[in-house]
């Protein structure tokens, strides 16, 4: 057993590949259409072999609630790691990036929290 | 300030209320990311976060989730695959990542990605045609 793809819910997967290639600088690994909507994936620049990350069509009504109340609580969907968050913050701001947490102290790491404007707020975390 | 914010500022007084020893910790794990090609042990990094090697370990493992040696390999292994991808021979890898001797480093690689250094650099490199 391997874990090769995780995922997240977006709304609309034109914008999402937007947004996660042209934003965050992710690069798009896998596109399979599959109907209306089709099978998307991205990898980091840096572990392009590494595990790719599905952006999943958003069509279940019941999930979509749940997407909706984590994100009013400002609970991330995903986290990604960073070398250097300070770094990263202050790029992915000058880009336009909405965050609800600025780079904080929690113990041995650093956090941060975006709007992936596609539904979700995503962490970004550098270990100390 | 939203939930999330608040659990997290309220977990981190709760859990790292000491800030000096977190940043003692951290002075360690620094130097194992430093040195971890060299030979080092947990006499050396724990005198240099200040702490008892007990202490130190201790913390470590609570704050990290590994004990000191157990980061110190995988910070090794992870050293060694970039190296291997990269086409350098296995007993030069051996070496560079701080092991003494081929058998313990393919044996410690071997538990870790489930291939021997060998076999893993002839199945990156072939992917790396296709």
């Amino acid at each position: 057993m391997k874990i090769k793809v995780t995922s997240v819910p977006v709304d609309d997967q034109d914008k999402a590949l937007k947004f996660y290639t042209e934003i965050l600088g992710l690069v798009k690994k896998t596109e399979i259409p599959l109907g209306e909507h089709k099978w998307l994936t991205v990898v980091s620049n840096e572990e392009r072999d590494g595990v790719e990350l599905l952006l999943e069509p958003m069509g279940f009504p019941p999930a979509k609630v749940y997407q909706k109340h984590l994100f009013d609580a400002g609970i991330p969907w995903a986290a990604f790691y960073v070398d250097d968050i300070d770094k990263e913050y202050n790029r992915l701001k000058s880009l336009g990036v909405v965050f609800s947490m600025e780079p904080t102290q929690m113990g041995p790491s650093r956090l941060a929290v975006f709007n992936d404007t596609c539904g979700n707020n995503i962490q970004l975390v550098q270990i100390l | 300030m939203n939930h999330y914010n608040r659990r997290i500022q309220e977990l981190n007084k709760q859990l790292y209320g000491k800030d000096y020893l977190t940043q003692q910790l951290i002075k360690g794990k620094h130097f194992i990311d430093k040195h971890f090609g060299a030979g080092i042990d947990l006499d050396k990094i724990s005198r240099e976060a200040h702490l008892s090697k007990f202490h130190f370990m201790r913390l470590f493992k609570a704050t990290y989730g590994r004990t000191p040696y157990q980061y110190l390999i995988e910070l090794r292994m992870e050293k060694a695959k970039e190296l291997l991808k990269r086409g350098l021979p296995v007993s030069e890898v051996c070496i560079l990542v701080g092991f003494e001797s081929i058998p313990s480093f393919t044996r410690r690689f071997k538990k870790i990605t489930g291939a021997t250094p060998a076999h893993f650099q002839r199945l990156k490199r072939k992917s790396n045609f296709g």
